[in-house]
């Protein structure tokens, strides 16, 4: 059994209850064990950055810190949360007077940032540790026969300086993990694209025509679902799903499922057990 | 149409300076600048290197005096002396005020703004942004303008002069975005529209652009073109592309090796090496090459600009623009290894005659920049003084044309003379008669030009080159713009600008085959040495009947006694 | 080091590019043209553009001028993504071909088409006049031209890399939000406002600032970072934008728009909490009569699905809250003591 620390992000602990319920059941049949930072904090969302960069590292620096205490890596199953605490941690790495100042803090604690642990999505562990043939093999429901529109928003794959697994611009990682499950990858043209999210409560009209579009594609391109590995894309594809295409006149919906779900399906659970339920679009 | 008071040919560091001094001295009048691309893409933006001042920022013992006199020794005596004096006098004044309104020059550890040695001058003093300079210049004044409220109109080219006996009456242009001809009534024209090098084609460091479109149409307007003969080859072209390298490379310390590890400009400039002047440091590669000690290639034969020596931190942080470039079109990475160049056709010191103020012969039409010809470069340009040009007289041209346009009463261009000048650009898309196409003719015109009138010249090759020129004017006459829209004809514009090359690369040679002497960027194989008795003075080409005739005037000469010209 | 070095010839190959066509004055709509050529490697996307309209179809438009990657003319999408044919190699493109060996290529987004691979760039320009993307200097009008400002390394590293943007408008093409809104102000005129906004000369900053943080200015970027990664000259324009943000907060405080509410206000939860209390966001981004008019009928949906996120009092806190608080708030003293130093 493999074992990650695992970060709790704000939204998986509030609206999308059903991501971390659904590794929860998966989890072990996989072979890997996620242990809950229940100390963890939010991760500033990327807007702390630049509202407080000394509070974003002493905050990220902890998060990262409560992993590298039992000498594990830290996984994250948001986009956002991930892109801004590994901002964090290069921000730490290369400025050796903001990490001695952090550390000063966090002795109160008894913590250390050392630099040690990594930090790293669930998709990235899935695909890296366990491995596609693994999870190949422990398929029970393969979804052969879905056509699946993969929806990696930004912040898994953008700055590819602080991201750096996929190509930004030309992605796969998550086409291979449908392909692994028995789906079918769809070429979907927003599959690297934003969903609006980080704009929603200050841009509300251009945020939602941004989902929309990708909406609108995923469904001429006769995808079955939307697959997406972040909370909050799936917040505003799901969430808002009937505001956005109201708004383009667009008369029609389409699923979307979290890569947790997508996972929990293949290997043989049920909707109602993965909270799939819980969406708004059915 | 409302005439304009002043109507700005060109975009870049020249055309943007006159509009905004112009402004400046006369708010009140109604100003446009013309442009055939966004001005912001001028070839401005090109030049990296820098512009000299002496600020004495970094050698505390520079002088206006010794700028002055570099510049003129550089120009192999054939710089007029008072325009030189008004380059290197006003040199530091624009400096201040491009730092003043934003220009990002780099700085020295007193926070003053930085200088570096450069080719041919005796201390330290071209002011630079890393290797961007030009650009950065180029977008702090099209800011400026933008501020100001310039009235721009962008993507029109700019067709000729409309002419009644000896009055200007203003500018005819193609808006390119509509393919309309159209009228600019104007009291006063200024040119400002660069040079002419990429007539070379391949081996030119030029922008596609750099057709000489100014030039062309004051000399079909009359009014003469001076030192036509003098064109620089710059020493380091990259050897596909003939893109440049900057003197800013040598300048940082990088070798010239020739293919047996030497460092030969031991051999031809033994004090100043490397940093010898331009005309200097190009025959030597030259030289080189044609005595068999080049490397070679499919793309030509070439030596080695070698910076590896410098290392990765100050190649990235001095010259990255310079790594990069190597990279993306050479396939070379200078911090690895040595990057291949060779001499390229690179800076026209011929331009149009005007005096030290932007004026043409023509009452109401100035120019300035490198489209112009004061001459502060005479035979040969300083590196570092070409920035310096078309700000000081861009600046001087915009000011006088400010000053005198109400002197020129305003006149109407005719309804029938757009007709006319649209109906011509259309004929070149009749198919009846017309059947060669622009890119063979492009591509034989600098083929002839870089063999027979290139860095080494004699009167046989010359004749030849001339031949040929005459022949391409007269396949020319058959040329077809295959593309038959007006909306953005790109395909028109290259046919336009070709056609401007052929009628200026006929003085150029023409005014090659002249100089029986050896001056500067003019080098004859025929008569190797400098001929101060019978050929200290401009060449002057106008356009008759017969085609170029060539006439002469005399260089101002102040202090500087003639000297020889060594290094 | 040897003498001359041996002869070869580069590797060739047949390729198609396939260029997206549209004149206004005959075609109702666009359409795609296929050129098949032979291209040697080490060629540019840009000179094989040139040899087709040279040598097989001169109605092929596109804007190129230097062909040396500095004045900006030739941004296109090539395989889909905004950059400049100058600077691309044919060769780096094959791999990127959604149909093997057909290189695509398309006009910038998020501008109007004039024709084939030519967009306007007036609304460009236009919103570089609208954000005062020029310095207007603090040196008195006597004194212009007769000395210099002193600038020092540190400032003028905070600009520098800035200056290195040549309006190729690839950021502009690949904008998420001006996509959803051409009014929004463009990631290169928020690079260029960040580049005058850090310059000491500059003596409008407020007023920049003003405007910068308006509706369709700073606070509407979603950070999808598809500016600074496609960017041709590698510009970090999210920390320009980021910068923005920081001095507006700084300088016009957190009440000031919509924005700076809702980035302070994770500020505020996290020292609370330790979590974001996201029930009440939309009222503290928007206020209570928009939250109520614009979520209200989401609300329901969410509370009929058992999705709404818990009111304040129901946040469960992070655990070990106590010390985190006191870490944070000690931080708070850090920053404040820096910044009143920095300001003597």
């Amino acid at each position: 059994m493999k074992r990650y620390a695992y970060y709790l992000s704000c939204i998986n602990e509030s609206m999308t209850k059903e991501v971390d319920r659904s590794i929860d059941l998966w989890q072990n049949d996989l072979g890997i064990e996620f242990v809950k930072l229940h100390e963890s904090t939010c991760c500033g969302g990327s807007n702390l950055d630049y509202v407080s960069p000394k509070h974003f590292a002493l905050v990220n620096g902890r998060n990262i810190a409560l992993a590298e205490k039992l000498g594990l890596d830290l996984v994250v199953s948001c986009n956002t949360c991930l892109m801004t605490i590994r901002t964090a941690k290069k921000k730490l790495d290369e400025t050796p007077e903001l990490k001695k100042e952090v550390n000063e803090l966090l002795k109160k604690e008894g913590l250390e940032y050392k630099g040690t642990a990594n930090v790293r999505h669930l998709l990235w562990v899935l695909a890296e540790d366990v491995g596609f043939e693994a999870i190949r093999q422990k398929v029970r429901v393969p979804l052969k026969n879905y056509r699946i529109a993969p929806f990696y928003g930004c912040h898994i794959l953008r700055p590819s300086m602080v991201l750096g697994k996929d190509d930004p611009l030309e992605p796969s990682t998550l086409d291979m993990m449908i392909e692994a499950l028995g789906g079918t990858p769809l070429p979907y043209e927003h599959k690297n694209r934003c969903c609006g999210f980080h704009t929603l409560l200050v841009a509300e009209e251009e945020s939602l025509n941004v989902a929309a579009e990708a909406l609108e594609e995923a469904i001429e391109i006769k995808a079955d679902f939307i697959v997406t590995p972040c909370p909050l894309c799936h917040t505003v594809l799901d969430g808002y799903q009937a505001k956005a295409l109201r708004q383009a006149n667009v008369n029609s919906s389409i699923p979307v499922f979290h890569l947790s779900e997508m996972v929990g399906l293949a290997l043989g659970y049920t909707e109602k057990q993965l909270g799939i339920k819980r969406h708004i679009v059915s | 149409m409302k005439p304009f008071d002043i109507v700005i040919v060109g975009g870049g560091g020249a055309g943007l300076y006159a509009a905004m001094e112009a402004m400046k001295t006369n708010p009140a009048l109604n100003i446009a600048v013309l442009s055939k691309v966004y001005p912001n893409r001028s070839h401005t933006s090109a030049a990296q290197g820098g512009a000299n001042a002496a600020l004495a920022n970094t050698a505390k013992d520079d002088t206006v005096e010794l700028h002055i006199f570099d510049t003129i020794k550089g120009s192999d005596y054939l710089a007029d002396q008072d325009a030189v004096e008004i380059l290197c006098s006003e040199a530091p004044k624009i400096i201040r005020e491009l730092d003043n309104i934003g220009t990002p020059w780099s700085r020295l550890e007193d926070n003053t703004i930085a200088q570096r040695p450069f080719g041919g001058a005796g201390r330290p003093r071209c002011c630079y942004c890393a290797d961007k300079t030009g650009h950065t210049i180029l977008q702090t004044l099209y800011e400026q303008c933008l501020k100001k409220g310039v009235f721009f109109f962008n993507e029109y080219f700019a067709l000729q002069l409309s002419v009644n006996g000896s009055r200007m009456k203003g500018l005819i242009a193609l808006n390119i975005k509509t393919g309309k001809v159209e009228a600019f009534p104007a009291r006063t024209v200024v040119f400002a529209t660069g040079g002419y090098a990429k007539m070379y084609w391949n081996r030119s460091s030029n922008a596609a652009g750099n057709t000489g479109d100014g030039q062309a149409i004051a000399y079909r307007a009359g009014i003469p073109l001076k030192d036509m003969e003098f064109v620089q080859f710059h020493p380091t072209g990259l050897r596909k592309s003939g893109l440049l390298v900057t003197e800013g490379a040598r300048g940082e310390g990088g070798y010239l090796v020739n293919a047996a590890g030497e460092r030969f400009m031991s051999r031809y400039a033994p004090e100043k090496m490397e940093l010898g002047p331009r005309d200097l440091v190009s025959r030597s590669i030259e030289t080189e090459i044609l005595q068999g000690r080049g490397f070679d290639s499919p793309a030509g034969k070439y030596v080695h600009l070698d910076l590896t020596h410098l290392g990765a931190d100050l190649i990235m942080s001095r010259l990255p623009q310079i790594r990069e470039m190597s990279m993306y079109f050479e396939g070379v990475d200078p911090i690895e290894e040595p990057i291949p160049v060779r001499p390229t056709a690179h800076y026209s010191m011929g331009g149009i005659d005007t005096d030290n103020f932007g004026r043409t012969v023509m009452d109401g039409v100035y120019a300035a920049g490198e489209c112009a010809c004061v001459s502060v470069h005479g035979a040969n340009r300083l590196g570092g003084n070409s920035l310096l040009d078309i700000l000081v007289f861009g600046r001087l041209a915009g000011r006088t044309a400010a000053e005198e346009a109400r002197r020129f009463e305003p006149a109407q261009i005719g309804a029938e003379e757009l007709k006319d000048t649209e109906a011509a650009l259309r004929s070149y898309m009749r198919p009846s008669g017309h059947f060669e196409r622009y890119g063979t003719l492009r591509e034989e015109l600098g083929q002839t030009l870089g063999m027979n009138v290139g860095i080494y010249r004699e009167a046989s090759k010359i004749r030849k080159g001339i031949e040929d020129l005459a022949a391409l004017s007269e396949r020319f006459r058959h040329i077809r713009v295959f593309d038959t829209s007006d909306i953005f004809n790109t395909n028109l514009l290259q046919v336009l600008e070709l056609k401007n090359m052929l009628d200026l690369a006929e003085t150029v040679a023409s005014g090659a085959l002249a100089r029986e002497e050896s001056r500067g960027s003019h080098t004859r194989t025929d008569f190797p040495v400098r001929d101060d008795e019978k050929w200290h003075k401009h060449t002057l080409a106008t356009l008759d009947r017969n085609g170029v005739r060539l006439g002469e005037k005399p260089v101002s000469m102040g202090r500087y006694e003639l000297q020889e010209r060594t290094y | 080091m040897t003498g001359a070095l041996e002869l070869h010839t580069e590797e060739k190959r047949d390729i198609t590019l396939r260029v997206f066509r549209f004149n206004p004055q005959v075609d109702s709509k666009p359409y795609f043209d296929d050129y098949t050529i032979q291209i040697e490697k080490g060629i540019t996307v840009l000179r094989s553009l040139n040899y087709i309209k040279e040598h097989v179809d001169a109605s092929v438009s596109f804007r190129a001028f230097c062909q040396a990657g500095i004045c900006g003319s030739c941004g296109m999408r090539i395989n889909g993504i905004s950059k400049l044919a100058c600077t691309t190699q044919v060769w780096d493109e094959l791999s990127k071909c959604r149909e093997a060996g057909i290189i695509k290529i398309e006009p910038l987004r998020n501008m109007p088409l004039i024709k084939d691979l030519i967009v306007d760039m007036d609304p460009l320009v236009e919103k570089m006049k609208q954000y005062s993307n020029w310095i207007e200097t603090r040196m008195p009008e006597s004194e212009i031209g007769k000395k210099e400002f002193l600038v020092s390394e540190e400032e003028f590293r905070k600009y520098d890399k800035a200056t290195d943007c040549i309006l190729c408008a690839s950021c502009v093409s690949e904008c998420t939000i001006l996509r959803a809104h051409k009014e929004y102000v463009s990631p290169a005129v928020l690079l260029k406002s960040y580049r005058m906004n850090v310059d000491g000369r500059d003596a409008i900053h407020d007023v920049r600032l003003g405007e910068l943080v308006k509706d369709h200015g700073v606070w509407d970027c979603t950070h999808c970072y598809r500016c600074q990664e496609t960017c041709v000259k590698h510009i970090p324009i999210m920390e320009a934008i980021h910068g923005i943000r920081e001095d507006a907060i700084e300088v016009r405080g957190v009440r000031d728009t919509s924005g700076a509410k809702h980035a302070e206000a994770f500020m505020e939860d996290i020292e609370k909490k330790g979590k974001l209390v996201e029930a009440t966001l939309p009222i503290r981004t928007n206020g209570v009569a928009w939250t109520l008019q614009n979520l209200l009928p989401m609300a329901i949906k969410m509370i009929l699905k058992r999705r709404t996120p818990p009111p304040p009092p129901l946040v469960k806190p992070a655990k070990g809250m106590k010390k985190f608080r006191e870490m944070f708030r000690e931080m708070t003293e850090h920053v404040r003591a820096e910044q009143k130093s920095h300001k003597k």
